[in-house]
């Protein structure tokens, strides 16, 4: 264990002094921020003279500071004034400028329940939206004018709801929105970390076949076992991958806390978030053992055969899964997306992030199935490896691996 | 003398064809012991045994009388050998050392000692991949030898080697052999190998053919052979004294003497009617028995071994 120690630290040494390994590293998370903030400029610059709208409000009731304070309270971007001007004059007004709106609040309102706004050509799309959330407060100065008391105003703009629940779900009907996002970020972390060591993970794809190309396996062979290269390869790309994981949440965790406005630390803290790295982790234990006994059988990477080409593959299958999961994250699919190895660690994630009750059973079965195939893929790498890594020139073909297998 | 690598009966099979066929020899500590043979005779195989990246069938290897060989004791030049690209000639050379335990510092020093004798001073923060090719089996060739072995194993060591890169090479395991190291090397240039070596292994088709101490089986199997130029009748020739076999070529005629002919008095007793133009006495060389062995001619092959 120790022989593989030394090469986990030169797997590793090698790597992060390697430029295309640096580049690639920033590379990725660099064009997510980029595009992120390419959306928020080209965003930005539409909107930044003619963002805030203009509102002249001629009011003849006197309720311009209820409707200010309501749009201030619902974070309008509007500058609310008041006008005197005519609603015949309107017209001329607003041909010469953008983004701009006029309301004219009169008896009319209690008697029709029709207020005119007259808006500029160029308008926030979202403006006759936004105009909604005033009819609380005029509504209510409606029903004020109409001699209503305080008591009978609140009973009515309380409204009715009509409120579902079985006896199943009574657990979780108090469910909100926030408490979605709990469950869902440890699992988009976990994912991430899923992600990022698999990536890494198909360096070791690389790195096994890249020994034979060298043709310095033997050499490094004569000083420890395949076993402990193998084991040593599997530990510094795990490595590799966490760096490449913080390096990731390094750009995505400020991103998501300025964009997204929910406590992130606070529900990334969390116990469940230990299952959700085992998971992770283990997901990176059979992909690694596929990877470098895969990778042992080939020349190099430009020869992979149809069977190679595959197995490379194989870590995108759970995509396959994510529409069905998402659809019903207990159903069918998703409970066999839970026991195929491959598919496990990526269905697993996205089906306890979303569930609100976790089914154990499930869980603990689909786990024991994944162990036994990281036990499985381990040993047979190993034997793979251990024959492939010296044979040179030549990519094995699906028969000779099945012999190693067998010996 | 001491035995430092001892090989008992080694077996081996492919698919049900045996490669090797109960092989045995020893190294002994301080010299240069070569395993000779054609390309596929089984050298390699036999190395990639005694290293332990294969499993023999049958037979065992004692390194100082153990079962096993410690690999930090041991230090190995592969034939299909190279270096990882992409990083300098120090770290490789470090990495490899600290896989044999062998303390940093002391790597160090002697790393930059042997980039001054095989003249790749400066080259220490070189990246691999900009090596020549003779620059980088110099880089192999020290990693072999970093950690003080106490036996070395070369395998094809001066192949693809030009004159002056061989040389260095022969002299510096000659000052190995000298400082105590046990070497076992594989060739199938026999001119290098006869002018270094103490003891012989010659192998084909994975059997022993000839082992032994050199000076020992040149004595033995290197008769002594009269080239003739000149007409002369090969009945005549073939019935003198002492004459095994005649060949002939392209104008000249080759005799060749037994084993237990003395050169003198043969020349002395030459009949007086033969046409010499040209006449030289020379032992067969190596070179010929190798040629003859790997050919299937067999016509100097012998059963049994000299004793070292």
């Amino acid at each position: 264990m120790r022989n593989a120690f030394k090469v986990a630290k030169w797997e590793f040494k090698r790597n992060i002094k390697n430029k295309s390994f640096l580049i690639g590293l920033f590379l990725t998370p660099a064009i997510f921020l980029f595009f992120i903030l390419i959306g928020n400029i080209v965003d930005g610059s539409s909107g930044e003279d003619k963002d805030t709208t203009r509102v002249f409000i001629r009011d003849n009731i006197g309720i311009l500071d209820t409707l200010q304070k309501t749009a201030k309270m619902h974070d309008l971007n509007w500058y609310m004034q008041a006008t005197d001007i005519s609603e015949k004059e309107v017209k001329e007004k607003l041909a010469s400028r953008d983004n701009t709106a006029y309301i004219f609040l009169d008896d009319r309102a209690i008697d029709t329940g029709i207020i005119p706004v007259y808006t500029s050509e160029e308008i926030d799309p979202l403006f006759m939206n936004q105009v909604q959330v005033l009819e609380t407060p005029i509504k209510a100065w409606q029903m004020k004018q109409l001699g209503l008391s305080d008591e009978e105003l609140a009973t009515i703009s309380k409204g009715i709801l009509f409120k579902e629940s079985t006896a199943e779900d009574s657990a979780a009907d108090n469910k909100t929105a926030e408490e979605g996002m709990a469950s869902i970020v440890p699992g988009a972390f976990a994912g991430i970390l899923l992600l990022s060591i698999i990536f890494s993970g198909m360096y070791i794809f690389q790195s096994a076949s890249q020994e034979k190309k060298d043709k310095v396996a033997e050499i490094i062979l004569s000083s420890l076992t395949p076993g402990e290269l193998m084991q040593g390869k599997i530990i510094g790309y795990f490595w590799l991958g966490m760096i490449q994981a913080v390096v990731f949440l390094g750009f995505g965790i400020p991103m998501a806390i300025w964009k997204l406005d929910i406590p992130i630390v606070e529900y990334l803290l969390v116990p469940e978030v230990i299952l959700f790295i085992f998971i992770a982790i283990l997901g990176y234990l059979l992909f690694a053992a596929l990877f470098i006994g895969v990778g042992a059988t080939m020349a190099d990477m430009a020869s992979a055969n149809n069977f190679q080409g595959m197995v490379m593959m194989l870590p995108f299958l759970p995509f396959v899964f994510i529409g069905p999961v998402i659809n019903d994250p207990s159903g069918l699919f998703a409970q066999i997306g839970s026991y195929i190895p491959f598919t496990a660690p990526g269905v697993l994630i996205l089906r306890l992030s979303i569930l609100e009750e976790w089914p154990w059973v499930e869980i603990i079965i689909a786990l024991a199935v994944l162990i036994v195939s990281i036990w499985l893929f381990m040993k047979m790498a190993g034997k793979i490896f251990k024959t492939g890594i010296l044979m040179y020139g030549k990519n094995a073909t699906p028969k000779e691996i099945w012999k190693w297998i067998r010996a | 003398m001491e035995i430092v690598l001892k090989v008992d009966h080694l077996g081996k099979s492919f698919k049900n064809v045996q490669i090797l066929h109960d092989i045995s020899f020893e190294v002994y500590k301080g010299e240069i012991m070569a395993i000779l043979g054609p390309n596929g005779a089984g050298k390699s195989t036999t190395i990639r045994n005694i290293m332990g990246i294969m499993y023999p069938d049958h037979g065992s290897i004692k390194f100082l009388n153990q079962e096993g060989i410690p690999r930090n004791k041991i230090g190995y030049l592969p034939e299909e050998r190279g270096l990882y690209k992409n990083v300098k000639v120090m770290d490789i050379l470090l990495y490899l050392a600290e896989l044999k335990d062998y303390p940093l510092k002391k790597a160090k020093e002697r790393a930059l000692a042997y980039f001054k004798k095989f003249d790749l001073e400066g080259k220490q923060n070189t990246s691999v991949d900009e090596l020549s090719k003779g620059m980088g089996q110099k880089v192999q060739f020290i990693a072999s030898i970093l950690h003080e072995p106490e036996l070395l194993i070369l395998d094809e060591p001066f192949s693809g080697l030009d004159p002056v890169s061989q040389e260095l090479f022969k002299q510096e395991i000659r000052n190995l052999a000298a400082s105590g190291t046990a070497i076992l090397l594989s060739s199938h240039q026999i001119n290098l190998v006869e002018e270094m070596c103490d003891r012989i292994f010659l192998i084909h088709r994975g059997q022993k053919v000839i082992y032994g101490n050199m000076d020992d089986v040149k004595r033995e199997y290197a008769n002594f052979k009269c080239t003739i130029r000149g007409e002369n009748d090969l009945n005549e020739l073939k019935g003198l004294p002492n004459v095994q076999r005649v060949e002939q070529k392209e104008g000249s005629i080759v005799l060749y003497l037994s084993k237990d002919a003395h050169v003198a008095h043969w020349l002395r007793n030459l009949p007086e009617t033969l046409e010499l133009n040209e006449l030289s006495i020379d032992r067969i060389s190596l070179h010929e028995i190798f040629i003859d062995i790997a050919t299937d001619r067999n016509l100097f092959k012998k059963e049994g071994m000299i004793s070292a």
